[in-house]
């Protein structure tokens, strides 16, 4: 059988071990094994619920999908219909768009967290010049929450714009030329037109953006490590401060059983609004 | 409409000159020392190999990226072989618990990694694979192998029966059919699953954070790490930044017609 060999891979690097995770989320289990652990029940569970550091950093990671994405989204609609007619340079301009989106998050982290140096970093003299500065951008909790922001649509947006884009190349130009010789304003072919026949591509990028927020680590990581004073918590940095540096082991695993089963239920609907079709 | 056409022009130049600008502050503070880029603001600049050379000299950093090409390789290799044998049994033999793996399949693709990375952390430890590029390799198929997966399924579809059946008719088994006829035939796909593979592997940091050590930790943690506990070497983390996104633009503009199949196909990692 040919389908047998990677489940048993699957099974063994994916399900295995998030079953081992559920396992570890009902027991009292520490990152030093210093005894047996011991069942303790849900009282990992109601630990989390009751924990004030929780719900900031769902709150963050909640704010941080509901800045980042729509302005991503919209940035992205936009600038696809930018590309609607050919200009000169804009097979060239549109690769070099793609660009920010495979550049390493690690990477894309820690140049920002260069540019936003007070005194040497190159935004944060910009900043000064149009006289919103001096100031430490990163070390202040009312600014450094707002950069990982704009660091993320900063490197995002193109991935809306090539999803929309490709939607759009893709529609039957007739509709745009019939609603053109009728006599459609642009905007009026953009609303009721454009819009609701790229509503399906829009989900699936939305969709794809919310999942992949939800795993944001290494950009925050590198850029503020979750501070300052838990500024930029995102839920996995809470989850892996739990585990790695209070070696909160099976408390970390309850929190991220909460992550994983929304991250499950968004993928659950994502795979079947878009790709029931594609695979049958 | 000439108008029009230049308005479009330079609104995009003007994006296209946002986007580029952090590309541009890692390639060129790559040319400078590193006490230069504090000591003299973003617009000194008099280019120098001295931080490429130190950069080389640094035998962490030459560890490091020869692990990470091990590891990006080894588990593109492994996801590759038994992502295309899967995804070529779940389109041709339909049996109705096909559909349901096929689902499970595609949700395994967004599992958070972190999620993971708790057990892999514990279980690794207890197999011994903790600080292991072998095991790296391991936590990277996790993500990889689904991915290879559900990329493949359409290519793997798109081939028709028609191929299969007169292989048949002549003898073949049914491995050599997968091997002989539809490998080769789904070579373009098998390309994209494999570049974004290797990609995906490449820009990974969480796993790398939590189950590497000394021996076998990648290029990432290294570059991450020439901030140090006393002075950022800005220079030299520019060097090792510079090279981690040299094999990266030349694959996305090398593969720009597949990109978007790559990308919607859950081709992207925090």
């Amino acid at each position: 059988m040919f389908v047998f060999p990677a489940l048993i891979v699957i099974f063994a690097v994916s399900i295995y071990p998030v079953i081992f995770s559920l396992y570890l989320s009902f027991t009292d289990r520490t990152l030093l094994y210093l005894r047996a652990p011991k069942f303790v029940g849900f009282s990992n569970y109601s630990n989390v619920v009751s924990d004030k550091l929780f719900w900031h950093s769902l709150k963050l990671q909640l704010s941080f999908m509901a800045f980042a994405i729509p302005l991503e989204l919209f940035v992205g609609f936009l600038v696809a219909l930018l590309f609607l007619k050919d200009f000169p340079l804009c097979r060239l301009l549109r690769s070099l768009l793609m660009l920010p989106v495979f550049i390493l998050p690690v990477v894309s982290g820690l140049t920002w967290r260069l540019m936003l140096q007070p005194g040497y970093g190159l935004l944060a003299s910009f900043f000064n010049s149009i006289s919103l500065g001096p100031k430490a951008w990163l070390a202040d909790t009312k600014y450094a929450f707002v950069t990982v922001v704009l660091q993320d649509i900063w490197r995002m947006w193109p991935f809306m714009f090539m999803i929309i884009y490709a939607g759009l190349s893709s529609l039957p130009s007739e509709y745009l030329e019939a609603a053109q010789i009728d006599g459609a304003k642009f905007w009026q072919r953009v609303f009721h037109i454009i819009f609701p026949l790229l509503r399906p591509v829009m989900t699936m990028a939305v969709l794809l953006r919310m999942i992949d927020a939800l795993r944001i680590f290494s950009e925050v990581y590198v850029m503020t490590y979750g501070g300052p004073a838990n500024a930029t918590l995102l839920l996995p940095l809470y989850i892996h401060k739990q585990a790695f540096e209070f070696g909160k082991v099976a408390y970390a695993s309850a929190a991220s059983v909460f992550l994983l089963a929304v991250s499950l239920a968004l993928s659950f609907y994502l795979v079947r609004v878009s790709f029931r079709g594609e695979v049958s | 409409m000439k108008k029009a056409k230049s308005l479009r022009l330079i609104l995009c130049l003007i994006l296209v000159a946002i986007e580029l600008v952090p590309i541009g502050v890692v390639i060129t503070n790559s040319f400078k020392r590193d006490i230069d880029i504090w000591a003299r603001g973003p617009f000194y600049f008099k280019p120098t190999l001295k931080s490429y050379r130190a950069v080389f000299e640094n035998s962490d950093f030459r560890l490091a990226l020869k692990n990470s090409l091990i590891v990006a390789t080894s588990s593109m290799a492994v996801s590759v072989f038994f992502g295309s044998m899967a995804s070529f049994g779940l389109v041709r033999f339909r049996f109705r618990i096909n559909t349901f793996l096929i689902f499970l399949i595609l949700m395994l693709r967004m599992i958070p990694q972190i999620t993971l990375a708790l057990p892999f952390y514990i279980l690794f430890r207890n197999l011994g694979l903790k600080d292991t590029v072998m095991g790296l390799a391991v936590a990277h198929t996790s993500f990889n192998l689904p991915y290879v997966i559900a990329l493949l399924l359409p290519f793997f579809a798109s081939i028709p029966k028609e191929y299969e059946e007169a292989a048949r008719v002549d003898g073949c088994k049914p491995f050599s059919i997968y091997w002989r006829i539809f490998f080769p035939l789904a070579a373009p796909g098998i390309v994209v699953a494999a570049v974004f593979a290797f990609l995906m592997s490449w820009n990974e940091f969480l796993y790398a954070l939590v189950l590497s050590g000394p021996r076998s930790k990648t290029a990432p943690i290294v570059v991450n790490a020439f901030l140090g506990q006393y002075a950022p070497l800005w220079g030299q983390l520019s060097v090792g930044a510079t090279i981690m996104l040299i094999p990266v633009f030349a694959i996305t503009l090398g593969f720009q017609k597949y990109i978007i199949r790559g990308l919607s196909s859950g081709g992207l990692k925090g």
